[in-house]
Order: structure tokens, then C-alpha cells, then sequence
């Protein structure tokens, strides 16, 4: 018996989920096919990013949701006492929150979109095409930071903010989705707070945010820039990291 | 089976709700494990399964630590709780999802227990069904489960008077030697005549942990019309029918077993019966 990994326990652990959430996954697919189609309808053409926000904040929900077993005692004692590894546990959990959710959305998406444009095709007499935009606005998307322009930028950043939140609903067991959102918070003006000290204590910058200032550091022709370095090092890490966070926090839950 | 070596647990900081807590339980054993609210039965099981972690002490179950929930122990283990879980599913799809994990799971039995509970719609479900029909449901499966350790936290709430004694039919019906049951309770009558085995908890320590043969060995539990005090009455209480007394049986004449009378005579004086069963 393999006691780290089986794939058997994990194609249970993954019919566990279907079977036990069918009717609450129907009804959150059928509504967002439903949404794609209703913003076809119209011939107008948006391609903001208000999609992929939306997008965004639901799969943050999901991720949040992924532990909400633990909410409720008996709940968490049963899950718990599954006959899976941590690790299997915890494996159904990222595949369902990002590779099955991101694959759910380009579908319903897919079919939301060519049938919301057919049908106000035929309803209207036009041709207008069928155009994809949540799969060319999410390829340009960003949030806030220059984090990159290409789709799979924007599934890496997706998959971090999954894990956080992922992380947020195995660490709290109550109220998840608030509970994360606030430690982000409190992390982000920690972060803040403390690269506001370093300046004010190495170079001696006061401010924060109310002014900007430019910091010529010396350069060398070849450096390929440690803060890329560094940057695609957290960019790549960040997610695993936290997926590790995870399995030992899974490991340590009590009911 | 079970082994739990000077176990402290606490959810707090302050005050500990076992302390240096030591109990061996076997195989081939129905274990009743009995005392008031809040000494800590739930905690016990809890640890035992490895819900929870002691904060001193080990456990040994099947021959694991439960504190790392291998799935070779778990798929050994079920556990009832006294609150169940919530489930949207049927009795049909539950078994579906849940079956494949326990290797020994028989389908066959699980039919029959529900039948005998007078459950025969496997499409029922669960979120729809009464707590007591739940329970009856989770029992059914529990045994069916044909696992090494079946523990039973409060299994009889809930139940009515008659699937009391279906309940109790069939877990006595669903022992062998390979298989260790333990039941908390502090309902001890419902425990009647289904248990070989009697383990009290009283100040959040064992105080007692004696077989049903040990005890009958050295207990007498009898009515008597008057309410004779001689130096062997351990415990009287007065019922309609006279005083019914747990005495030390110097004599070695046959009773049977009051579990509810011995447990009062454990909390009346706990320090007496120790000496008399240790010495």
C-alpha cells in the first residue's frame, strides 16, 4: 500500500467532491454559462477586464470554500478521518481550485459566448463574430503591478492568489473568505510599513506613497538585474511555497 | 489495539482535561467507556483516532501513532460521532463515495442493518432524513465497514426505545475477534448487556477498566428488602422493588451486572472499588 501517494485514493477523493457538490457545482456553472450568454446577447463588445476580475473574485471564493468542511466539527472530523494522505488531500484541493476551475471557466465560457452571440445573431439579423474576449483580455491582464501580458502570467497570478486563500480556508475555520482577505491586508501594510523603515533608516527617505523618488544605484553592464532575479524567483515560488504552508497546516489540523 | 501511555490533553492552557491518562483496550472486546458530561469520553476517542494530539503522553492504535492519520490505520478506523456530519447526498451515493475507502466494506450487511432499521429507500436523502434516521444510517455503515476499531461516540441519542435494541443486536451481532468496539456513553443503560468490558472516567482520569467477568467475580449486585449496612455494602439505592446494593461478593454467588448502579458506586466512592479490584 503506497502510504505518501495513490492515484486510486485521489480519483475518490475526486469523485468525493462531484458526488457530494453536483448540484451546487450545475447551478454555479449553469449560471455562468448563463452570464456569458446574456452578455452576448447584446452585440455589444467589451473587452475590459472586468471579466477576469469577476473571475478573479469567484475563484477566490472557490479556493476559499475548498476547506469549508472545517467550519463544522462533525464535518471536519469526517474529512479528516477520509482513509487518504494529507497529501492526496491536499492534491484534490489545488486541482480543484485552479487546473478544474480555470478549465470550468473557459468552457462555460466558450459555449456561453458562441451561443449568447448565435442566438443575438439570429434575434437581430447581424453577423457579428464570435470573439473570445475573456481569453485575449485575461492575456492582458495585470493587477495594478507589472506582473506580465501573457496568459500564463495570468494563471500563475491567479494560482497565487488561489493559494493564499486556499491556505486562508485550511488556517481559519470560520468565515474564510473575510478572515483571509483581512490578514492580506494587515501582511500588505506590514510590507508597506516596513519598506517605508528601511528607507527611512538606509537612504533616509521619509515618505511613503505621497511622493516618488529615484534611487540611482551603481550598475554593471552584465547584471541581469537581481531584482528580476528576484522578482521571477517569488513569481515561481510564491504558489508552491504556500501549497507547502498548506499540506503542513493540513497536517497539524485538530478538530 | 489501543494502547494510550500517561496521555495530558487540554484545549486550553490553564487546566488540563486528561491528565497522565493510561488505558489498554484488546481486540474481541465490545469496551463501554462511561462517565458524567465533559470528563473527556469524546476527547479520548478523539485522540485515539487522531483528531486530535495528545500535549504529553503517546497512543499506539493498530500499531500507528494516530497523530499522523496514515491512511493504512484510517481505512481501519470508523468512527460515529455524536454530532453527524452534513451530507447532500443519498444513502445510494454516500455508500458510492465512501465504500471504496474501507476495503472490508460489505454492501450486503450494510442492506441488511438498514433493513433491520427499517430503512429500505437507498434514494433517501441524508440532508432530508431525522437525526435519529441518520444515525441509524451512519450505524449501519459504521459496521458494515468491518474495520479494526469501531468507535461509537453517544451512538444511542437520538435512537427510539425500539431501534435501542436493534442497535444494540447488531453491534454485538457485528463483533469478532479481529474487531475492537469501543462505546462512549453516558447513557448506561443502553449498554446493557451488549459490553464486556466497562471503563470509567471520572475526574478526567480512569478510575475503573474491568472486564464484565471481573467485576461479577467481585461485585454482588442484589435487592434487598431492608437496607442492611454491613462493612461489604459498597453502594445502596432505594428502588420500588426494595434496596438495590453493590456489595463485595465474598461469597462468589452469580449476579447480574447493574452498569447503572455500578457507575454510581464508582462516583460514590471510586477508592474503594480501586482497592478492591487491584487488590
Amino acid at each position: 500500500m503506497n502510504t505518501i501517494f495513490d492515484i486510486n485514493r485521489l480519483g475518490l477523493l475526486l469523485k468525493r467532491f462531484f458526488l457530494e457538490n453536483k448540484q451546487r457545482e450545475l447551478t454555479f456553472w449553469g449560471l455562468a454559462t448563463l452570464f456569458f450568454i446574456l452578455m452576448h446577447l447584446s452585440g455589444s463588445k467589451d473587452d475590459s477586464s472586468t471579466y477576469v476580475t469577476l473571475i478573479f473574485i469567484a475563484g477566490f471564493i472557490f479556493a476559499a470554500k475548498m476547506f469549508k468542511i472545517f467550519n463544522y466539527t462533525p464535518g471536519g472530523m469526517h474529512y479528516l478521518l477520509i482513509p487518504a494522505t494529507h497529501l492526496e488531500k491536499l492534491i484534490t484541493a489545488i486541482l480543484l481550485s485552479t487546473v478544474y476551475f480555470i478549465a470550468m471557466i473557459v468552457i462555460t465560457h466558450v459555449i456561453g459566448t458562441t451561443l449568447g452571440t448565435t442566438i443575438g445573431n439570429l434575434h437581430r439579423g447581424t453577423n457579428n463574430p464570435i470573439y473570445f474576449e475573456l481569453l485575449q483580455s485575461a492575456s492582458g491582464y495585470s493587477i495594478y503591478i507589472t506582473f506580465g501580458t501573457t496568459l500564463l502570467n495570468t494563471i500563475i497570478l491567479f494560482a497565487a492568489f488561489q493559494s493564499v486563500f486556499m491556505l486562508g480556508s485550511i488556517y481559519f475555520n470560520r468565515n474564510a473568505v473575510g478572515k483571509t482577505i483581512l490578514a492580506i491586508i494587515v501582511v500588505l501594510m506590514l510590507l508597506v510599513y516596513i519598506s517605508a523603515f528601511l528607507s527611512n533608516t538606509i537612504i533616509g527617505i521619509h515618505s511613503v506613497g505621497s511622493q516618488s523618488h529615484t534611487i540611482n544605484l551603481p550598475s554593471s553592464e552584465n547584471s541581469y538585474g537581481v531584482d528580476e532575479i528576484i522578482f521571477t524567483i517569488i513569481k515561481y515560488a510564491f504558489t508552491p511555497f504556500l501549497w507547502i504552508v498548506s499540506y503542513f497546516r493540513l497536517t497539524e489540523k485538530q478538530v | 489495539m489501543v494502547d494510550v501511555r500517561n496521555v495530558t490533553f487540554s484545549y486550553t492552557r490553564k487546566t488540563d482535561l486528561l491528565s497522565n491518562l493510561s488505558l489498554k483496550l484488546e481486540a474481541g472486546h465490545i469496551h463501554g467507556l462511561l462517565g458524567k458530561n465533559g470528563e473527556g469520553k469524546s476527547t479520548l476517542l478523539k485522540l485515539i483516532s487522531g483528531l486530535d494530539f495528545p500535549k504529553a503522553g503517546s497512543i499506539e492504535t493498530l500499531g500507528f501513532n494516530p497523530v499522523k492519520r496514515y491512511p493504512q490505520m484510517l481505512r481501519e478506523i470508523f468512527f460515529l460521532p455524536e454530532e453527524l456530519p452534513q451530507f447532500t447526498l443519498s444513502i445510494k451515493n454516500y455508500e458510492k463515495v465512501y465504500a471504496p475507502f474501507y476495503p472490508h466494506f460489505s454492501s450486503e450487511q450494510f442492506n441488511n442493518h438498514l433493513k433491520e432499521f427499517e430503512i429500505e429507500n437507498k434514494k433517501l436523502m441524508l440532508n432530508k432524513l431525522s437525526f435519529g434516521q441518520k444515525k441509524k444510517v451512519f450505524v449501519a455503515f459504521g459496521l458494515a465497514t468491518n474495520t479494526k476499531l469501531l468507535l461509537m461516540d453517544e451512538p444511542t441519542n437520538g435512537l427510539d426505545i425500539p431501534s435501542k435494541g436493534q442497535f444494540r443486536r447488531m453491534v454485538a451481532s457485528g463483533l469478532n475477534d479481529d474487531r475492537c468496539l469501543i462505546i462512549s456513553t453516558h447513557q448506561v443503560r443502553d449498554l446493557d448487556s451488549l459490553i464486556d468490558s466497562i471503563t470509567v472516567m471520572e475526574g478526567h482520569e480512569i478510575v475503573f477498566n474491568e472486564s464484565i467477568e471481573g467485576i461479577t467475580k467481585k461485585l454482588l449486585f442484589k435487592v434487598y428488602d431492608k437496607n442492611e449496612k454491613d462493612e461489604t455494602v459498597i453502594h445502596s439505592e432505594e428502588t420500588l422493588r426494595g434496596y438495590y446494593q453493590v456489595r463485595e461478593n465474598i461469597t462468589g454467588e452469580e449476579s447480574k451486572l447493574d452498569i447503572e448502579l455500578l457507575f454510581n458506586a464508582i462516583i460514590k466512592d471510586k477508592n474503594r472499588i480501586k482497592q478492591l479490584f487491584t487488590a
